[in-house]
């Protein structure tokens, strides 16, 4: 399927944060799972001839057993003791290594895709998640990742083992009765294949619908929970209880429904199974089929009642199919939402210049909303100390984010030592920028994993170094497990300006040459405040620093000041 | 579960009804006679119990899947309800991602259990026991093999099972360990991807993600040998019978004996056909036993939690005036972890009705606890907190919300538009208290700037919306509620001078008559009038201005 996962994974125009993902059919988006799955393929096919090799000796086992009690009548041994003995470990045996290696085969395949997950959530999210909830990502990344397991154990593994079973199943009873095979096979073709099918077209919005629920009641929980204190202060218990219950009823009567639906699919596949015993006894008794010799006779019901057996799997599959179809599709519309800045065939590496040229750029986050930028032009060379002033909504953050490729002016040109910044790898122009916002998130982990995230190979002279410049290092020293003291969710730990300085400490920490510190001092009171602008001035010596704040207080050191205004930058004389 | 032993039953009757075509047709084969002397009552029999079979089967599965919805329903709730009155307290603790995913996954994985471990459990025993009834009356010693057979299962089940609750209860805390990590990881996806460290921290997911892989499969590798037993066990079962009864029926072949050799092919096929039977509701159990083991390990999610207070011991008291509304603290001391030292050490002041006191101290003086304490999330450890003279504890969480207003640093918007995010402090409220709160807390001079006004979608976080203007949706709740008490938790600490300035004003007039106490530690906090109390490491250290 070469032009199906091209289609899909075409780079998408739409900016990050617009939820206007283009269409993927269900088959396309297991199609291109399937295509990720390729590193686990040896595995699978292992797992997938394991499978079959218990079925086989699945079929022999009900039919060599029932030959050597049919085989006496006669009074010969027809079938011998150590084949039956054989047969039997053989069964055992291979059944729970089929099983046992599938399941490993198919969990490091989802591993393998949540972890492929993340990495192009991450792709489109240099600019944070906008419209999409983290409660949404994480149902995809759990229970719709989970779901899909069913692809392959579910699906795949009982359809090959269907199409194995038929044509021995046709064989063996056409040796013996030509309209008793077909007919049977008729029967197993429609319970193995057809009804699945049905079931699962016609169930396919029922389970799309269950998929969705599911998610909305985790995106309802979980702000339930994260908003526990406003539902506390406003005495809302009862009716954010209410709103969760309702998405609950929502997805619980889904089940409801679904498990009706499973019932008669299940009714459905039994009864196939036994009007075919019932045509093998017709036909051993005579009646309406011509009549099978009884030895073969006995042969043929015990391989038709196993065969049956493993068809009824995949008419319950057939239920499960519409939910596959609908998370494979969730998972992949993840990877549809491209990058922001339209990719260039060629991207460099950043060179070692760092001179910051900003020329004309016009910028506006959609086409809905006015222009931010409106033919700016900045002029910040290497090593320089710059601050950008402005009140906030002018568009501070928005010149972070182009200058990071978080986001692609319209027109007009950046360049970071000369070099267009679009041709520029955003992994390696990012390593040169390092950047403070006011939505830099500390992580649910020691105060250590969160500074190590700026400079993995850190010492602790240098984190130490790095709180000190931060004016959090007292905090920390006083902190009774220091530097593996644990922040909790978003820093709860540590109060609000605390964990701002640990975010400081961690950009500080980083060895790029620019900086861009967008209000650096918020939440220190004034004297703290102008201790660290102090330090500022002679840790970062050497660098560029951006420095984006709303006033400035007098003791920064700074080569230029800027002013934005109007979409456009004014330059301040330097007091 | 009556149901389900009924099925055992019919597949037995069902069994018996293909032994005798089959016996039937080989004993032809054996003396051979003509097959006109066929029976036909066997096979219509067994059309009937097929169908009533199928009806039989579809019902239990209905029946099963019904009480899994009820009970998840009724637990999902009673989860909610602990989550809800163990309150913001809980989240110190626990990350939202974890007890999202006690609330969601864990009780999703409970419909195994009440879908097929409860019904398995009980059939187990019952329905074997009752088909080896007819085993032993019409071949004894078919009916001792299959016995023998049947008492070693529950020998293997003892010991994997063991084995497998504990598997089952790690695979749950790596499951739920990836899940916060995860939602952590995705909340600050953008600082991982402009750090550029996205690859790091794609290798720690498929670290987290491999772990889960490991257990799960730990998990398997238990319920797979469990149920190998039992496979082996039926195994064992079918060879000895096929053998023994092939003997006995060859012998019989030799003394040319037709009777007993039809009686004995029957029985003998019937022994065959009717083991998979026997041994189907032990192998459900095998299969259901994980579910047990979640079902475990659930319930010690749960019982973490705290449980839903009837309501607080001490008589609760009303105020005696709803409006005006003063607040004393009397030697309230606080602390968050005992090795980190006190938060609050013997705060004593008071706030008369109506009046204003300015909180003012570095960041992690204590200002926020005070606030949790007031609020009520949490308790103080000693002294004590009068409204009205009313002490805090004995007003009721209900009551104290009515009385208290709070805007914090950062307010939560859920999910949904601008209305319903405003309307979250009163959704009774019409139209014309709507718009004048909108107009008080200035949302309304923004609106235009939106796609939808009122109506636009937020964001995870308030996307879409400034700092400043995610506070004004906060004062705009506050309007609505309108409140005799207004406690004010650094309101404008992420914002520039000039919002600050004109939030400041909006909040100036929602302050007007009410007790407020404003935590901050901005310059323009002279905008209030009133007494300013300076905190340092939980103490006070100075006061001033007009108590």
């Amino acid at each position: 399927m070469p032009d199906v996962t091209q289609n899909s994974s075409a780079p998408a125009t739409s900016s990050a944060g617009q939820p206007n993902t283009p269409a993927v059919t269900d088959r396309q988006a297991i199609f291109r799972i399937l295509k990720l799955w390729q590193r686990q393929a040896p595995r699978l096919a292992i797992g997938l001839m394991l499978a079959l090799l218990a079925l086989c000796t699945g079929l022999l086992l009900m039919q060599v057993s029932g030959l050597r009690l049919a085989g006496a009548v006669l009074g010969e041994v027809i079938i011998t003791t150590a084949l039956l003995r054989w047969v039997g470990v053989g069964r055992v045996f291979l059944r729970y290594s089929e099983r046992l290696f599938a399941h490993d085969a198919m969990f490091r395949a989802l591993a393998d895709l949540r972890v492929w997950f993340f990495h192009s959530l991450a792709q489109g999210a240099a600019a944070g998640l906008g419209f999409r909830r983290a409660g949404d990502m994480l149902s995809r990344l759990v229970s719709d990742i989970g779901t899909l397991d069913g692809l392959y154990l579910r699906i795949l593994l009982p359809f090959m083992c269907a199409c194995l079973t038929l044509p021995i199943l046709l064989v063996q009873l056409c040796s013996q009765n030509i309209i008793l095979g077909c007919l049977t096979g008729l029967l197993f073709a429609c319970s193995a294949f057809l009804f699945p099918y049905l079931i699962a077209r016609s169930g396919r919005q029922d389970s799309e619908r269950l998929t969705q629920n599911l998610s909305a009641l985790r995106i309802s929980v979980l702000d339930l929970v994260s908003g526990l204190r406003e539902i506390r202060a406003f005495g809302a218990e009862d009716r954010m209880l209410a709103r969760v219950q309702a998405d609950d009823r929502a997805l619980l009567d889904g089940q409801k429904h679904l498990a009706r639906r499973a019932a008669i699919a299940n009714a459905t596949a039994y009864l196939c199974g036994q009007i075919a015993i019932l045509f093998v006894l017709l036909a051993i008794s005579g009646i309406v089929f011509s009549k099978v010799a009884p030895l073969s006779g006995v042969g043929i019901l015990f391989l038709t009642v196993a065969a049956f057996e493993s068809a009824g799997a995949l008419t319950r599959a057939g239920v499960q199919a519409g939910a596959m179809g609908a998370a494979a599709r969730r998972v992949v519309e993840i990877a549809q939402v491209g990058p922001v800045s339209a990719q260039t065939e060629q991207e460099v590496d950043a060179p070692a210049g760092t001179d910051i040229q900003v020329t004309n750029v016009k910028f506006r986050w959609a086409s809905s909303r006015p222009y931010v930028f409106d033919g700016l032009t900045l002029d910040i060379p290497a090593g320089s100390r710059v601050a950008i002033l402005g009140p906030s909504g002018v568009g501070k953050s928005s010149l972070a984010a182009l200058l990071l490729k978080a986001a692609a002016p319209e027109s007009g040109s950046i360049t970071l030592g000369g070099v267009n910044i679009s041709h520029i790898r955003a992994t390696s122009l990012r390593r040169q920028i390092a950047w403070l916002s006011q939505a830099t998130h500390l992580f649910d982990d020691t105060i250590r994993s969160n500074l190590l995230l700026g400079k993995p190979e850190a010492t602790e002279e240098d984190l130490w170094r790095a709180l000190e410049e931060a004016a959090v290092a007292g905090v920390v020293r006083n902190l009774p497990e220091g530097l593996d003291t644990w922040l909790g969710e978003g820093g709860v730990n540590l109060s609000g300006g605390q964990g701002r300085r640990i975010a400081l400490a961690r950009t500080l920490l980083t060895n790029a040459p620019i900086m861009i510190l967008d209000e650096p001092a918020t939440g220190l009171d004034a004297q703290t405040e102008q201790d660290f602008l102090r330090t500022l001035n002679t840790v970062t010596a050497g660098r560029t620093v951006i420095l984006i704040a709303h006033r400035l207080t007098g003791v920064e050191k700074l080569d230029q000041i800027w002013r934005l205004s109007h979409g456009q930058a004014t330059t301040v004389a330097v007091s | 579960m009556v149901l389900g032993i009924l099925s055992s039953l019919v597949g037995v009757a069902q069994a018996w009804c293909i032994a005798v075509v089959l016996g039937h047709a080989l004993i032809s084969l054996h003396s051979g006679l003509s097959p006109q002397t066929f029976p036909v009552w066997p096979i219509v029999s067994f059309l009937v119990l097929a169908l009533a079979r199928a009806c039989v089967v579809a019902g239990a599965d209905v029946a099963a899947a019904n009480a899994g919805v009820e009970a998840r329903r009724r637990l999902r709730g009673k989860v909610l309800g602990s989550i809800l009155a163990g309150g913001p307290a809980l989240l110190r603790q626990t990350h939202s991602g974890a007890l999202t995913s006690t609330a969601v996954d864990r009780i999703e994985a409970l419909d195994g259990f009440f879908g097929r471990w409860i019904p398995a459990s009980v059939t187990w025993i019952a329905a074997p026991a009752l088909v080896l009834i007819p085993i032993c009356i019409i071949q004894p010693r078919a009916g001792l093999v299959l016995g023998l057979c049947g008492l070693a299962v529950p020998f293997g089940q003892a010991i994997f099972g063991i084995g497998a609750a504990v598997a089952s209860r790690n695979q749950f805390l790596a499951m739920t360990r990836l899940q916060a990590r995860f939602l952590d990881r995705v909340k600050g996806i953008a600082t991982i991807v402009l750090a550029g460290r996205t690859e790091d921290e794609t290798q720690r997911l498929a670290d987290a993600a491999d772990e889960l892989r490991q257990r799960t499969m730990k998990v398997l590798r238990v319920a797979f040998l469990s149920s190998a037993s039992i496979d082996a066990a039926m195994v064992i079962a079918l060879i000895v019978v096929a053998i023994m009864d092939g003997k006995v029926a060859l012998a019989l072949q030799a003394e040319n004996a037709s009777p007993q050799l039809e009686h004995v092919l029957t029985s003998s096929l019937f022994v065959l056909l009717v083991i998979p039977e026997f041994f189907a509701p032990l192998r459900a159990l095998a299969l259901a036993y994980q579910d047990r083991a979640h079902a475990q390990g659930a319930a010690t999610a749960v019982l973490d939690l705290p449980a839903v207070q009837s309501h607080p011991a001490l008589e609760e008291q009303q105020l005696a005036s709803e409006r005006a509304i003063s607040i004393t603290l009397d030697q309230v001391c606080f602390t968050w972890d005992p090795a980190r030292g006190q938060a609050l050490d013997k705060i004593s002041f008071r706030v008369p009705a109506g009046e204003t006191v300015i909180l003012t101290g570095a960041s992690g003086s204590g200002k926020s606890t005070l606030m949790e304490l007031l609020l009520g999330f949490i308790k103080p450890e000693s002294g004590q907190i009068r409204l009205n003279d009313t002490p805090l504890e004995t007003i009721s969480s209900d009551a104290l919300s009515r009385i208290i207003s709070w805007i914090g640093q950062k307010p939560t918007l859920f999910a949904g538009t601008l209305r319903d995010n405003i309307l979250f402090a009163h959704p009774d409220a019409d139209e014309q208290t709507l718009m004048a709160a909108v107009k008080a807390a200035a949302v309304d001079q923004f609106l235009p700037s939106l796609p939808e006004g009122l109506e636009t979608r937020i964001g995870e976080g308030g996307f879409g919306l400034s700092g400043g203007q995610a506070q004004r949706i906060a004062i705009a709740r506050a309007y609505l509620k309108n409140a005799p008490v207004l406690l004010l938790d650094e309101p404008t600490a992420h914002l520039d001078p000039e919002t600050e300035k004109s939030i400041f004003e909006s909040l100036q007039q929602l302050a007007l008559n009410k007790t407020v106490i404003l935590a901050t530690h901005s310059a323009a906090a002279h905008m209030f009038n009133g007494q300013q109390i300076g905190l340092q490491s939980g103490k006070i250290i100075f006061q001033q201005g007009a108590a």
